[in-house]
Protein backbone atom coordinates (compact mmCIF):
# COMPACT_ATOMS: atom_id res chain seq x y z
CA UNK A 1 0.00 0.00 0.00
CA UNK A 2 1.44 3.64 -0.90
CA UNK A 3 2.63 5.94 2.00
CA UNK A 4 -0.47 8.26 1.31
CA UNK A 5 -3.28 5.24 1.39
CA UNK A 6 -1.72 4.23 4.71
CA UNK A 7 -1.74 7.10 6.43
CA UNK A 8 -5.13 7.97 4.63
CA UNK A 9 -6.49 4.99 6.34
CA UNK A 10 -4.83 5.15 9.79
CA UNK A 11 -2.40 2.28 9.25
CA UNK A 12 0.74 2.83 11.41
CA UNK A 13 3.53 4.08 8.76
CA UNK A 14 6.89 2.91 10.03
CA UNK A 15 9.25 4.70 8.08
CA UNK A 16 13.33 4.23 8.47
CA UNK A 17 16.03 6.18 7.08
CA UNK A 18 19.17 5.07 5.28
CA UNK A 19 21.49 6.81 4.26
CA UNK A 20 23.43 6.11 0.46
CA UNK A 21 27.02 4.70 0.33
CA UNK A 22 29.53 7.16 0.39
CA UNK A 23 30.90 5.09 -2.69
CA UNK A 24 29.23 2.56 -5.33
CA UNK A 25 29.49 -0.14 -2.90
CA UNK A 26 25.77 -0.50 -2.25
CA UNK A 27 25.89 -4.39 -1.26
CA UNK A 28 25.06 -3.00 2.33
CA UNK A 29 22.67 -0.48 1.30
CA UNK A 30 20.42 -3.37 -0.42
CA UNK A 31 20.93 -6.20 2.09
CA UNK A 32 19.68 -3.94 4.65
CA UNK A 33 17.00 -3.09 2.73
CA UNK A 34 15.75 -6.55 1.69
CA UNK A 35 15.41 -7.58 5.54
CA UNK A 36 13.47 -4.44 5.74
CA UNK A 37 10.73 -4.93 2.67
CA UNK A 38 7.83 -6.41 4.46
CA UNK A 39 8.30 -4.39 7.82
CA UNK A 40 8.47 -1.24 6.74
CA UNK A 41 6.22 1.41 4.71
CA UNK A 42 9.18 3.63 2.98
CA UNK A 43 12.35 3.98 3.70
CA UNK A 44 13.30 7.70 3.93
CA UNK A 45 16.76 8.33 1.23
CA UNK A 46 18.62 11.70 2.55
CA UNK A 47 20.14 14.21 0.70
CA UNK A 48 23.75 14.48 1.54
CA UNK A 49 22.78 14.85 5.19
CA UNK A 50 24.97 17.36 7.10
CA UNK A 51 26.73 17.89 3.84
CA UNK A 52 28.95 15.04 3.34
CA UNK A 53 29.10 14.01 -0.34
CA UNK A 54 27.69 10.55 -0.79
CA UNK A 55 25.63 8.69 -3.47
CA UNK A 56 22.76 11.18 -4.55
CA UNK A 57 19.08 9.89 -3.38
CA UNK A 58 17.90 10.13 -6.53
CA UNK A 59 20.30 7.35 -7.45
CA UNK A 60 20.25 5.61 -4.20
CA UNK A 61 16.13 5.88 -4.04
CA UNK A 62 15.66 4.19 -7.28
CA UNK A 63 17.85 1.35 -6.22
CA UNK A 64 15.69 0.66 -3.58
CA UNK A 65 12.76 1.35 -5.39
CA UNK A 66 13.83 -1.53 -7.94
CA UNK A 67 14.33 -4.06 -5.03
CA UNK A 68 10.01 -3.26 -4.39
CA UNK A 69 10.73 -1.02 -1.55
CA UNK A 70 8.63 2.22 -1.24
CA UNK A 71 10.92 5.33 -1.04
CA UNK A 72 10.83 8.73 0.37
CA UNK A 73 13.23 10.48 -1.42
CA UNK A 74 14.79 13.98 0.45
CA UNK A 75 15.20 17.22 -1.56
CA UNK A 76 17.12 20.11 -0.69
CA UNK A 77 18.09 22.90 -2.01
CA UNK A 78 21.61 23.75 -0.91
CA UNK A 79 23.50 22.24 -4.09
CA UNK A 80 21.40 22.45 -6.93
CA UNK A 81 19.53 25.40 -8.84
CA UNK A 82 15.94 25.34 -9.63
CA UNK A 83 16.45 23.43 -13.33
CA UNK A 84 18.69 20.51 -11.80
CA UNK A 85 16.00 20.26 -8.74
CA UNK A 86 12.93 20.05 -11.27
CA UNK A 87 14.97 18.28 -13.36
CA UNK A 88 15.87 15.35 -10.77
CA UNK A 89 12.03 15.05 -9.46
CA UNK A 90 11.07 14.45 -12.70
CA UNK A 91 13.37 11.36 -12.81
CA UNK A 92 12.89 10.47 -9.79
CA UNK A 93 8.71 10.44 -10.74
CA UNK A 94 9.51 8.22 -13.61
CA UNK A 95 11.80 6.34 -11.61
CA UNK A 96 8.97 5.08 -9.67
CA UNK A 97 9.58 8.04 -6.87
CA UNK A 98 6.38 9.45 -5.91
CA UNK A 99 7.03 10.36 -1.99
CA UNK A 100 9.67 13.39 -1.76
CA UNK A 101 10.73 15.18 1.47
CA UNK A 102 11.62 19.05 1.96
CA UNK A 103 14.58 19.50 3.55
CA UNK A 104 16.44 22.60 4.69
CA UNK A 105 19.85 20.92 4.73
CA UNK A 106 22.72 21.87 6.71
CA UNK A 107 25.17 24.32 5.58
CA UNK A 108 28.20 23.02 4.07
CA UNK A 109 30.83 24.47 6.57
CA UNK A 110 29.56 20.89 8.56
CA UNK A 111 30.20 18.29 6.04
CA UNK A 112 33.55 17.67 4.41
CA UNK A 113 33.76 19.47 1.38
CA UNK A 114 34.08 23.19 2.89
CA UNK A 115 35.26 24.88 0.09
CA UNK A 116 32.07 23.97 -2.00
CA UNK A 117 29.77 27.06 -3.34
CA UNK A 118 26.40 26.20 -1.77
CA UNK A 119 23.51 27.21 -4.23
CA UNK A 120 20.79 28.50 -2.47
CA UNK A 121 18.66 29.38 -5.84
CA UNK A 122 15.49 28.92 -4.24
CA UNK A 123 14.12 28.13 -0.81
CA UNK A 124 12.35 24.80 0.63
CA UNK A 125 8.87 26.71 0.47
CA UNK A 126 9.89 27.86 -2.92
CA UNK A 127 10.19 24.47 -3.67
CA UNK A 128 6.94 22.83 -2.12
CA UNK A 129 5.30 25.64 -4.98
CA UNK A 130 7.08 24.42 -7.62
CA UNK A 131 6.16 20.57 -6.31
CA UNK A 132 2.69 21.83 -6.62
CA UNK A 133 3.25 23.44 -10.10
CA UNK A 134 4.85 19.96 -11.25
CA UNK A 135 2.22 18.07 -10.36
CA UNK A 136 -0.33 20.56 -11.85
CA UNK A 137 1.75 20.51 -15.25
CA UNK A 138 3.87 23.46 -15.15
CA UNK A 139 7.60 23.76 -14.39
CA UNK A 140 8.86 26.96 -12.81
CA UNK A 141 8.50 29.26 -15.86
CA UNK A 142 5.29 28.23 -16.34
CA UNK A 143 5.63 25.58 -19.41
CA UNK A 144 3.51 22.48 -19.74
CA UNK A 145 4.79 19.24 -19.01
CA UNK A 146 4.82 16.35 -20.97
CA UNK A 147 2.90 14.15 -18.59
CA UNK A 148 2.77 15.76 -15.08
CA UNK A 149 3.98 14.07 -11.66
CA UNK A 150 1.50 13.35 -9.06
CA UNK A 151 3.67 13.34 -5.84
CA UNK A 152 3.26 13.08 -2.22
CA UNK A 153 5.74 15.26 -0.72
CA UNK A 154 6.23 16.76 2.88
CA UNK A 155 8.74 18.78 5.25
CA UNK A 156 10.27 18.92 8.38
CA UNK A 157 9.17 20.15 11.99
CA UNK A 158 10.53 20.49 15.11
CA UNK A 159 8.01 20.00 18.07
CA UNK A 160 10.65 20.27 20.82
CA UNK A 161 11.11 24.47 20.19
CA UNK A 162 9.81 26.73 22.81
CA UNK A 163 8.19 29.94 22.74
CA UNK A 164 9.16 32.50 19.56
CA UNK A 165 11.03 29.60 17.82
CA UNK A 166 7.87 27.78 18.15
CA UNK A 167 5.89 30.04 17.12
CA UNK A 168 7.70 30.69 13.88
CA UNK A 169 8.22 26.61 13.42
CA UNK A 170 3.69 26.30 13.55
CA UNK A 171 3.75 29.06 11.09
CA UNK A 172 6.69 27.62 8.61
CA UNK A 173 4.53 24.11 9.06
CA UNK A 174 0.93 26.42 7.95
CA UNK A 175 2.96 27.91 4.79
CA UNK A 176 4.29 24.38 3.99
CA UNK A 177 0.59 23.18 4.71
CA UNK A 178 -0.91 25.52 2.57
CA UNK A 179 1.78 24.91 0.14
CA UNK A 180 0.15 21.84 -0.24
CA UNK A 181 2.57 19.53 1.90
CA UNK A 182 0.85 15.99 3.02
CA UNK A 183 3.12 15.07 5.97
CA UNK A 184 5.63 15.94 8.51
CA UNK A 185 8.48 13.96 9.37
CA UNK A 186 9.82 15.82 12.99
CA UNK A 187 13.45 16.36 14.13
CA UNK A 188 14.38 13.59 16.55
CA UNK A 189 11.52 12.91 19.63
CA UNK A 190 13.24 11.34 22.91
CA UNK A 191 10.34 12.38 24.85
CA UNK A 192 6.48 12.16 23.62
CA UNK A 193 5.16 14.36 25.96
CA UNK A 194 7.41 17.16 23.88
CA UNK A 195 4.33 16.29 20.95
CA UNK A 196 1.30 15.70 23.32
CA UNK A 197 1.87 19.45 24.73
CA UNK A 198 1.46 20.55 21.21
CA UNK A 199 -2.36 19.18 21.19
CA UNK A 200 -3.66 22.51 21.65
CA UNK A 201 -1.70 23.82 18.74
CA UNK A 202 -2.06 21.38 15.89
CA UNK A 203 -3.67 18.58 15.51
CA UNK A 204 -0.86 15.88 16.06
CA UNK A 205 -2.92 13.10 14.64
CA UNK A 206 -4.81 14.01 11.68
CA UNK A 207 -1.61 15.63 10.39
CA UNK A 208 0.41 13.19 9.03
CA UNK A 209 2.50 14.16 11.75
CA UNK A 210 5.61 11.45 11.87
CA UNK A 211 8.47 11.38 14.86
CA UNK A 212 11.55 10.18 14.28
CA UNK A 213 12.70 7.67 16.80
CA UNK A 214 16.40 8.65 17.00
CA UNK A 215 18.65 5.34 17.92
CA UNK A 216 20.98 6.33 20.87
CA UNK A 217 24.19 4.58 19.58
CA UNK A 218 26.12 5.14 22.81
CA UNK A 219 26.24 7.19 26.39
CA UNK A 220 28.81 9.68 24.69
CA UNK A 221 26.38 10.34 22.06
CA UNK A 222 22.94 10.54 24.41
CA UNK A 223 25.17 12.98 26.33
CA UNK A 224 26.12 15.27 23.72
CA UNK A 225 22.72 15.52 22.04
CA UNK A 226 21.49 16.36 25.69
CA UNK A 227 24.00 18.74 25.97
CA UNK A 228 24.05 20.14 22.34
CA UNK A 229 20.36 19.61 21.42
CA UNK A 230 18.21 20.99 23.97
CA UNK A 231 14.97 20.57 21.55
CA UNK A 232 15.31 16.62 21.24
CA UNK A 233 14.46 17.09 25.13
CA UNK A 234 16.45 13.65 26.04
CA UNK A 235 16.90 13.10 29.87
CA UNK A 236 18.75 12.66 32.80
CA UNK A 237 16.46 8.88 33.18
CA UNK A 238 17.23 7.97 29.32
CA UNK A 239 20.60 8.48 29.19
CA UNK A 240 21.20 6.07 33.19
CA UNK A 241 19.15 3.54 31.38
CA UNK A 242 21.72 3.43 28.94
CA UNK A 243 24.50 3.36 31.66
CA UNK A 244 23.78 0.85 33.50
CA UNK A 245 22.56 -1.58 31.22
CA UNK A 246 25.40 -4.43 30.56
CA UNK A 247 24.75 -4.78 26.94
CA UNK A 248 24.53 -1.07 25.44
CA UNK A 249 23.87 -2.13 21.54
CA UNK A 250 20.37 -4.23 23.32
CA UNK A 251 19.39 -1.54 25.32
CA UNK A 252 19.64 0.82 22.40
CA UNK A 253 17.28 -1.93 20.56
CA UNK A 254 15.48 -1.90 23.00
CA UNK A 255 14.83 1.50 24.07
CA UNK A 256 14.15 2.38 19.93
CA UNK A 257 11.68 -0.47 19.60
CA UNK A 258 9.90 0.98 23.24
CA UNK A 259 9.78 4.49 21.22
CA UNK A 260 7.79 3.08 18.33
CA UNK A 261 5.86 1.02 20.65
CA UNK A 262 4.81 4.19 22.20
CA UNK A 263 4.13 6.30 19.27
CA UNK A 264 1.79 3.64 17.98
CA UNK A 265 -0.44 3.22 20.92
CA UNK A 266 -0.61 6.67 21.46
CA UNK A 267 -2.19 6.99 17.93
CA UNK A 268 0.26 8.86 15.61
CA UNK A 269 -0.11 8.05 11.89
CA UNK A 270 3.61 6.38 11.94
CA UNK A 271 6.91 7.03 13.05
CA UNK A 272 10.71 7.26 11.19
CA UNK A 273 13.65 5.02 12.76
CA UNK A 274 16.43 7.20 11.97
CA UNK A 275 19.61 4.23 12.93
CA UNK A 276 22.19 6.72 12.67
CA UNK A 277 24.50 4.40 10.93
CA UNK A 278 23.53 1.60 12.49
CA UNK A 279 21.30 0.45 9.75
CA UNK A 280 22.53 -3.37 10.05
CA UNK A 281 20.55 -3.26 13.62
CA UNK A 282 16.98 -2.31 12.23
CA UNK A 283 15.81 -5.66 11.57
CA UNK A 284 16.21 -6.19 15.10
CA UNK A 285 14.37 -3.22 16.23
CA UNK A 286 11.50 -3.73 13.77
CA UNK A 287 11.05 -7.63 14.71
CA UNK B 1 33.77 51.49 -5.49
CA UNK B 2 30.37 50.19 -5.16
CA UNK B 3 27.73 50.78 -8.46
CA UNK B 4 24.07 51.22 -7.55
CA UNK B 5 20.56 52.05 -9.88
CA UNK B 6 18.06 54.08 -8.65
CA UNK B 7 14.65 51.96 -7.71
CA UNK B 8 12.01 52.68 -10.26
CA UNK B 9 10.32 55.89 -8.88
CA UNK B 10 6.56 53.51 -8.52
CA UNK B 11 8.47 51.16 -6.47
CA UNK B 12 9.30 53.99 -4.09
CA UNK B 13 6.21 55.62 -3.96
CA UNK B 14 4.99 52.44 -2.97
CA UNK B 15 7.56 52.16 -0.22
CA UNK B 16 6.20 55.75 1.13
CA UNK B 17 2.74 55.31 0.44
CA UNK B 18 1.11 56.11 3.76
CA UNK B 19 3.92 58.05 4.92
CA UNK B 20 3.18 62.00 5.40
CA UNK B 21 6.68 63.08 6.40
CA UNK B 22 9.72 61.35 5.60
CA UNK B 23 13.93 62.01 5.92
CA UNK B 24 15.37 61.32 2.21
CA UNK B 25 19.16 60.87 3.40
CA UNK B 26 21.97 60.67 0.59
CA UNK B 27 25.63 59.54 1.03
CA UNK B 28 28.82 61.31 -0.45
CA UNK B 29 30.79 58.25 -0.78
CA UNK B 30 30.30 55.48 -3.85
CA UNK B 31 26.95 57.05 -4.74
CA UNK B 32 27.84 60.13 -5.43
CA UNK B 33 30.51 58.96 -7.54
CA UNK B 34 28.06 56.89 -9.50
CA UNK B 35 25.64 59.59 -9.10
CA UNK B 36 22.87 57.75 -8.39
CA UNK B 37 22.53 59.01 -4.39
CA UNK B 38 24.54 61.90 -3.75
CA UNK B 39 23.30 65.66 -2.98
CA UNK B 40 21.58 66.48 -6.57
CA UNK B 41 20.12 63.16 -6.68
CA UNK B 42 18.51 63.48 -3.57
CA UNK B 43 16.92 66.69 -4.66
CA UNK B 44 16.02 65.48 -7.30
CA UNK B 45 14.44 62.53 -5.70
CA UNK B 46 12.61 64.75 -3.13
CA UNK B 47 11.00 66.90 -5.67
CA UNK B 48 10.22 64.02 -7.88
CA UNK B 49 8.35 62.41 -5.00
CA UNK B 50 6.43 66.11 -3.97
CA UNK B 51 5.19 66.46 -7.27
CA UNK B 52 3.71 63.35 -7.56
CA UNK B 53 2.35 63.07 -4.24
CA UNK B 54 1.34 66.54 -4.45
CA UNK B 55 -0.84 65.52 -7.56
CA UNK B 56 -2.59 62.93 -5.57
CA UNK B 57 -3.92 66.11 -3.22
CA UNK B 58 -1.68 63.78 -0.72
CA UNK B 59 1.28 66.12 -0.07
CA UNK B 60 4.36 64.36 1.34
CA UNK B 61 6.86 66.52 3.36
CA UNK B 62 10.42 64.99 2.07
CA UNK B 63 13.43 66.53 4.04
CA UNK B 64 16.96 66.17 2.16
CA UNK B 65 20.20 65.69 4.00
CA UNK B 66 23.30 63.76 2.86
CA UNK B 67 25.52 61.99 5.37
CA UNK B 68 29.25 62.01 4.84
CA UNK B 69 29.19 58.25 4.60
CA UNK B 70 26.23 56.13 5.68
CA UNK B 71 28.70 52.76 6.08
CA UNK B 72 29.85 54.56 9.24
CA UNK B 73 28.69 54.81 12.59
CA UNK B 74 30.17 58.15 13.00
CA UNK B 75 28.11 60.01 10.59
CA UNK B 76 25.24 57.90 10.60
CA UNK B 77 25.30 58.90 14.39
CA UNK B 78 24.18 62.66 13.08
CA UNK B 79 20.84 61.96 12.66
CA UNK B 80 20.27 60.98 16.41
CA UNK B 81 18.27 64.15 16.98
CA UNK B 82 15.94 64.18 14.50
CA UNK B 83 15.29 60.50 13.00
CA UNK B 84 12.42 59.98 14.80
CA UNK B 85 10.44 63.12 13.25
CA UNK B 86 9.55 60.88 10.65
CA UNK B 87 7.32 58.14 9.22
CA UNK B 88 9.74 56.72 7.42
CA UNK B 89 13.32 57.56 6.10
CA UNK B 90 14.34 56.80 2.62
CA UNK B 91 18.13 55.77 2.02
CA UNK B 92 20.14 56.78 -1.35
CA UNK B 93 23.00 54.99 -0.22
CA UNK B 94 24.15 51.70 -1.24
CA UNK B 95 22.40 48.49 0.20
CA UNK B 96 24.74 49.10 3.63
CA UNK B 97 23.62 52.39 4.22
CA UNK B 98 19.89 51.40 5.49
CA UNK B 99 21.34 48.92 7.35
CA UNK B 100 23.20 50.40 9.26
CA UNK B 101 20.89 53.08 10.17
CA UNK B 102 18.35 50.76 10.96
CA UNK B 103 20.97 49.01 13.24
CA UNK B 104 21.37 52.39 14.86
CA UNK B 105 18.04 53.40 15.54
CA UNK B 106 15.81 50.31 15.49
CA UNK B 107 12.30 51.78 16.04
CA UNK B 108 12.74 53.68 12.96
CA UNK B 109 12.00 52.54 9.17
CA UNK B 110 14.20 52.54 6.78
CA UNK B 111 13.71 52.50 2.92
CA UNK B 112 16.20 51.48 0.08
CA UNK B 113 15.87 53.97 -2.38
CA UNK B 114 18.49 52.41 -4.79
CA UNK B 115 19.19 48.84 -5.87
CA UNK B 116 23.31 48.36 -5.33
CA UNK B 117 25.07 46.27 -8.04
CA UNK B 118 28.18 45.32 -8.05
CA UNK B 119 31.83 46.77 -7.67
CA UNK B 120 33.44 48.33 -11.03
CA UNK B 121 34.12 51.98 -12.00
CA UNK B 122 33.29 53.95 -14.93
CA UNK B 123 33.92 52.87 -18.35
CA UNK B 124 33.16 56.27 -20.28
CA UNK B 125 30.74 59.05 -18.64
CA UNK B 126 27.76 57.70 -17.95
CA UNK B 127 28.66 54.05 -17.95
CA UNK B 128 30.06 51.51 -15.13
CA UNK B 129 31.25 48.43 -15.31
CA UNK B 130 31.80 45.33 -12.48
CA UNK B 131 35.36 44.09 -11.99
CA UNK B 132 35.13 42.40 -9.21
CA UNK B 133 32.73 39.65 -7.60
CA UNK B 134 34.71 40.30 -4.26
CA UNK B 135 35.24 36.17 -4.01
CA UNK B 136 37.73 36.78 -0.78
CA UNK B 137 40.92 35.30 -2.52
CA UNK B 138 42.22 37.15 -5.67
CA UNK B 139 43.27 35.39 -8.32
CA UNK B 140 43.67 37.87 -10.81
CA UNK B 141 47.36 37.88 -11.14
CA UNK B 142 46.88 34.68 -13.13
CA UNK B 143 44.90 36.09 -15.77
CA UNK B 144 47.10 39.33 -16.79
CA UNK B 145 44.49 41.61 -14.66
CA UNK B 146 41.36 40.41 -15.46
CA UNK B 147 39.01 38.74 -13.33
CA UNK B 148 37.57 35.50 -14.65
CA UNK B 149 34.92 35.36 -11.84
CA UNK B 150 33.19 38.46 -11.55
CA UNK B 151 33.87 39.36 -15.70
CA UNK B 152 33.32 35.83 -17.46
CA UNK B 153 29.69 34.35 -16.83
CA UNK B 154 30.24 31.09 -16.19
CA UNK B 155 33.55 32.34 -13.89
CA UNK B 156 35.83 29.74 -16.15
CA UNK B 157 38.86 29.66 -15.03
CA UNK B 158 40.89 27.31 -17.95
CA UNK B 159 39.84 29.19 -21.16
CA UNK B 160 36.69 30.49 -22.54
CA UNK B 161 33.48 28.54 -23.32
CA UNK B 162 32.30 27.38 -27.29
CA UNK B 163 30.08 30.65 -26.99
CA UNK B 164 32.74 33.01 -27.18
CA UNK B 165 32.42 34.69 -30.38
CA UNK B 166 33.75 38.05 -31.74
CA UNK B 167 35.08 39.02 -28.58
CA UNK B 168 31.69 38.72 -27.26
CA UNK B 169 30.25 36.51 -24.80
CA UNK B 170 27.48 34.24 -25.31
CA UNK B 171 24.52 35.62 -22.71
CA UNK B 172 24.53 39.01 -24.56
CA UNK B 173 26.51 41.02 -27.55
CA UNK B 174 26.69 43.56 -24.58
CA UNK B 175 28.84 41.83 -22.70
CA UNK B 176 32.86 41.62 -23.58
CA UNK B 177 34.11 37.88 -23.35
CA UNK B 178 36.83 38.62 -20.93
CA UNK B 179 38.33 35.38 -21.88
CA UNK B 180 38.85 36.45 -25.24
CA UNK B 181 40.65 39.05 -23.90
CA UNK B 182 42.86 37.21 -21.51
CA UNK B 183 43.63 34.66 -24.49
CA UNK B 184 44.25 37.81 -26.95
CA UNK B 185 46.94 39.12 -24.11
CA UNK B 186 49.00 36.08 -23.34
CA UNK B 187 49.74 35.82 -27.17
CA UNK B 188 50.77 39.09 -27.49
CA UNK B 189 52.94 38.59 -24.80
CA UNK B 190 53.96 35.02 -25.89
CA UNK B 191 52.62 33.46 -22.41
CA UNK B 192 49.71 31.59 -23.52
CA UNK B 193 51.27 28.52 -21.55
CA UNK B 194 50.20 30.54 -18.40
CA UNK B 195 46.73 29.13 -19.55
CA UNK B 196 47.97 25.17 -19.22
CA UNK B 197 48.32 25.36 -15.57
CA UNK B 198 45.93 23.35 -14.02
CA UNK B 199 43.87 25.89 -11.20
CA UNK B 200 42.38 23.63 -7.96
CA UNK B 201 38.86 23.98 -7.35
CA UNK B 202 38.15 27.09 -5.81
CA UNK B 203 37.78 27.70 -2.20
CA UNK B 204 34.41 29.46 -1.77
CA UNK B 205 34.67 29.29 1.66
CA UNK B 206 35.83 33.66 1.41
CA UNK B 207 33.43 34.04 -0.81
CA UNK B 208 29.31 34.76 0.81
CA UNK B 209 29.52 30.95 0.87
CA UNK B 210 31.56 30.48 4.33
CA UNK B 211 28.37 32.37 5.55
CA UNK B 212 28.39 36.69 5.88
CA UNK B 213 31.82 37.55 6.52
CA UNK B 214 33.70 39.97 8.53
CA UNK B 215 37.29 41.68 8.34
CA UNK B 216 39.00 42.08 11.58
CA UNK B 217 42.30 44.41 12.01
CA UNK B 218 43.95 42.98 15.21
CA UNK B 219 45.84 46.59 15.28
CA UNK B 220 43.33 48.63 15.24
CA UNK B 221 40.85 46.50 17.50
CA UNK B 222 40.49 48.08 20.62
S1 LIG C 1 39.47 37.22 -8.26
FE1 LIG C 1 37.95 37.62 -6.66
S2 LIG C 1 38.77 39.34 -5.47
FE2 LIG C 1 39.95 39.25 -7.41
S3 LIG C 1 38.86 40.68 -8.76
FE3 LIG C 1 37.99 38.65 -9.12
S4 LIG C 1 36.21 38.49 -7.73
FE4 LIG C 1 37.48 40.23 -7.06
S1 LIG D 1 31.52 33.68 -23.82
FE1 LIG D 1 33.34 34.28 -22.66
S2 LIG D 1 32.59 35.52 -20.93
FE2 LIG D 1 30.86 34.47 -21.82
S3 LIG D 1 30.67 32.63 -20.60
FE3 LIG D 1 31.92 32.06 -22.37
S4 LIG D 1 34.01 32.39 -21.75
FE4 LIG D 1 32.74 33.41 -20.21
Amino acid sequence: MHLKNRLDVGEFAVLVEMEPPKGIDISSMVFVAEKLRSKVAAVVVPDMTAAVMRMSPLGAAMILQSKGLETVMQVCCRDRNRLALQGDLLSAYAGGISNIMIVDGQDLAFGDHHQAKAVDDIDGEQLARAIKGLCQGRDMAGTELLGAPAFFFGAEFNPGLEGDELEQELERLDRYKDAGAGFFITTPVFDPAVLENLADRLDVRQLNLIPTVMMLKSVGMARYIQRNMPHFHLSDQLIRRLQKASDKTREAVQIAREALAVLREAGFKGAMLAPMGWERKLPEVLV
Amino acid sequence: MIIADRKPLEEIQEMVKSCGKILLVGCKGCVTVCNVGGLKEVQVLASILRIARKKEGRPLEVEEKVLERQCDPEYVEQLRDTYDQYDAVLSMACGVGPQFLSEAYPDQRFFPAVNTKFMGGAVQHGIWEERCAGCGTCIIHFYDGMCPIARCSKSLLHGPCGGSADGKCEVSSDIECIWDKIVRKKMEQDRLEDLRVLRAAKDWRTARDGGPRRSIREELVK
